[in-house]
């Protein structure tokens, strides 16, 4: 059914990437923020939708890659690198911790893999406020912002422009990822670990290497987010932010790119707007804060009960059962073959 | 020597903290294989109201009751959402006990505001063999015992908790034999939220709590309950107190912000260990 996409649809999000693209000409400095926020956020929340609805593993502990490719960039940039290096370290060294931690964590499956990687957010914060170097609790200050070659494109428009750059980079390697081999051996395995197993898949070496993937993906979005904010803190990578990128996913659709940059840019605007309109009225300091979290949990519970393939695969389906004529009808049993995985059943 | 036997029984009390948490996991999941994640949140939500209802002026003991069946409705209400619509996949419930703890976040800030809140327990020392030891951790020592003496009879002497039992070990048989799984999942939850607000009003004169401590309590729960495969409630007990007891003595002899790593790595380490020796043991999809 996605092999042969209406015209129509194509042509709006042709139209909808190109619009997105020219966004940052005309928005203020408000909407900037939120925008490179948005594709910050998109770039994990598509390596979360390739873990979760292809290799079908849960991690509640992806802002751990994010924060590790921000730190990483901050101490090369802090020490005189070029920061165009230290992005490319900061990714590969998330992808690095990502294949050595899950070597053992992988092991693991359904809840037992959920509470190990946020045992692993937990443990990372723990560190991080031991190690000086990090700057401990205080964090690290006076990150350079982000140039190429002597050209600086440290103002919020230049940021915007590279984040959109760099989350393009993120959907076409998943994309190249999903339509390839490996990607057809991950959706066999999110069925069945053990029918894939024995169809000769390599399930484990798979496993980690999406987890890898993901990893280096949050990674490479951690680095610019820390030449753009020009500090790190430990309090900067809650535990919450992990499980609000999951939430993303769910909503968006798990298994689904669209569904993973739809799923982000909703939730993301939601919680903006509410909080602008928190923070402009006599409300409590705290009225943001609160909010953010009703959202987030009233959002997931809702789509989990009732959407359990999210929102996009949902409405994708909705819009070409009515576009498609009625003898060749896409059948409404499992239109998602990689919606969810075997895990999520487990 | 004194030194060493007052932080070992400092270390028991934070672990029977960590058991009553996991016991309440454990009930809920021996019933309805659910891993609620939420359970941390009902000893957060108990601890908070007893310092309102103190605050109030209630007196302690109707005070701490109230805030427990406070925490048993919340559990309940949980387990309504989490297992209200038929056919929700277990990790799927998992994530929606997840998303009722963010809600719970929402509410409990609202209510009680964002700062850590603390609460009186039972004053003064006692000397037993020589060694003084505070009075809430002989308390929460002696009302944990009473719980999981309780829970253990409750699952083994009673009609209902035969029938809670039963729904664990084969729902199917124990639909035909009519009983209404559906309920006894409620149940279980109402049982859960019950267990964690003991938990809680026990916690919270040893550290001050804040809407956000259930992270640290379901992770500590949770550590004490894979001990036991998440099924034994006494050896989640053993995995809570063994737990305690290492925190404790990091806290003591080491370094105190490594504290909670032990707790984590404990975790991690066991269900490795876990995994590593039983390979097959996850279920695949059905």
């Amino acid at each position: 059914m996605t092999k042969t996409p209406l015209p129509l649809i194509r042509l709006t999000t042709t139209a909808l990437a190109l619009t997105t693209l020219l966004l940052p000409l005309v928005l203020n400095r408000g909407s900037l923020a939120l925008y490179i926020d948005i594709a910050l956020s998109a770039c994990v929340v598509v390596g979360i939708t390739l873990l979760m609805g292809f290799a079908g593993q849960v991690s509640l502990g992806q802002t751990v890659f994010y924060a590790m490719g921000g730190y990483t960039a901050a101490l090369l940039v802090l020490n005189g690198a070029p920061p165009l290096l230290g992005m490319v370290a900061g990714t590969l060294t998330a992808a690095l911790l990502a294949l050595v931690l899950g070597v053992p964590l992988l092991r693991l499956h359904g809840h037992h893999l959920a509470f190990a990687t946020i045992a692993m957010h937990l443990i990372f914060l723990v560190v991080v406020r031991q190690i000086d170097a990090l700057g401990g609790s205080v964090g690290l200050m006076g990150i350079p912002g982000f140039s190429v070659a002597g050209i600086t494109l440290a103002d919020h428009q230049s940021i915007a422009f590279v984040s959109w750059g760099l989350l393009a980079l993120v959907v076409l390697t998943a994309h190249n990822v999903i339509h390839s081999r490996v990607g057809r051996a991950l959706r066999a395995l999110a069925t069945s670990e053990t029918a894939a197993e024995s169809a000769g898949i390599p399930v484990g070496r798979y496993k980690l290497t999406v987890f890898a993937l993901s990893a280096a993906f949050a990674g490479l979005a951690g680095t610019l987010w820390a030449y753009y904010v020009g500090y790190l803190a430990p309090e900067m990578f809650p535990v919450s932010m992990s499980i609000t990128f999951v939430v993303m996913a769910a909503v968006g659709g798990l298994g689904s790119i669209w569904g993973a940059l739809l799923g982000t840019a909703t939730i993301k605007i939601i919680v903006f707007w509410l909080g602008t309109a928190a923070t402009t009225d006599a409300m409590p300091d705290y009225a943001p804060a609160v909010l953010n979290y009703a959202i987030y949990g009233l959002l997931l519970i809702t789509v989990l009960l009732f959407l359990p393939h999210g929102v996009f695969p949902t409405l994708r389906r909705r819009i070409q059962t009515r576009l498609t004529p009625a003898p060749d009808k896409p059948t409404h049993s499992d239109p998602e073959p990689t919606a969810q995985g075997g895990d999520l059943r487990a | 020597m004194t030194n060493f036997l007052m932080f070992l029984i400092n270390g028991i009390a934070v672990g029977c903290g960590f058991a009553l948490v996991g016991s309440g996991l454990v009930a809920v999941y021996r019933i309805t294989g659910v891993v609620n994640f939420a359970q941390g949140m009902f000893a957060v939500v108990a601890a908070l109201t007893a310092t309102s209802l103190l605050g109030l002026g209630i007196w302690h003991g109707p005070a701490e009751i109230l805030a427990i069946t406070v925490a048993g409705c919340v559990g309940l209400l949980t387990g309504l959402v989490a297992l209200g619509k038929p056919g929700t996949p277990a990790l799927t419930a998992l994530l929606v006990t997840l998303a009722v703890g963010f809600l719970a976040y929402a509410v409990e800030v609202l209510i009680w505001g964002d700062h850590p809140r603390s609460m009186p327990g039972l004053e003064g020392r006692t000397v037993l063999l020589g060694v003084p030891l505070q009075r809430q951790y002989l308390l929460v020592i002696a009302i944990t015992l009473i719980v999981f003496v309780v829970l253990s009879l409750l699952f083994s002497r009673t009609y209902t908790g035969k029938a809670l039992t039963a729904c664990a070990d084969n729902p199917y048989a124990a639909r035909v034999i009519g009983i209404n799984v559906r309920r006894m999942g409620f149940l279980a939850f109402a049982l859960g939220g019950t267990l964690g607000g003991v938990a809680g009003v026990l916690i919270a004169p040893l550290r001050p709590i804040s809407f956000d401590s259930d992270i640290a309590l379901i992770v500590g729960g949770f550590a004490a309950a894979i001990f036991g495969g998440l099924t034994r409630p006494s050896l989640a007990l053993l995995g809570g107190v063994l737990l305690g007891i290492t925190e404790v003595m990091i806290r003591a002899y080491g370094n105190a912000s490594y504290a909670t790593l032990g707790s984590l790595v404990f975790l991690i380490t066991i269900m490795i260990w876990q995994a590593a020796r039983r390979p097959t043991m996850h279920k695949e999809a059905a």
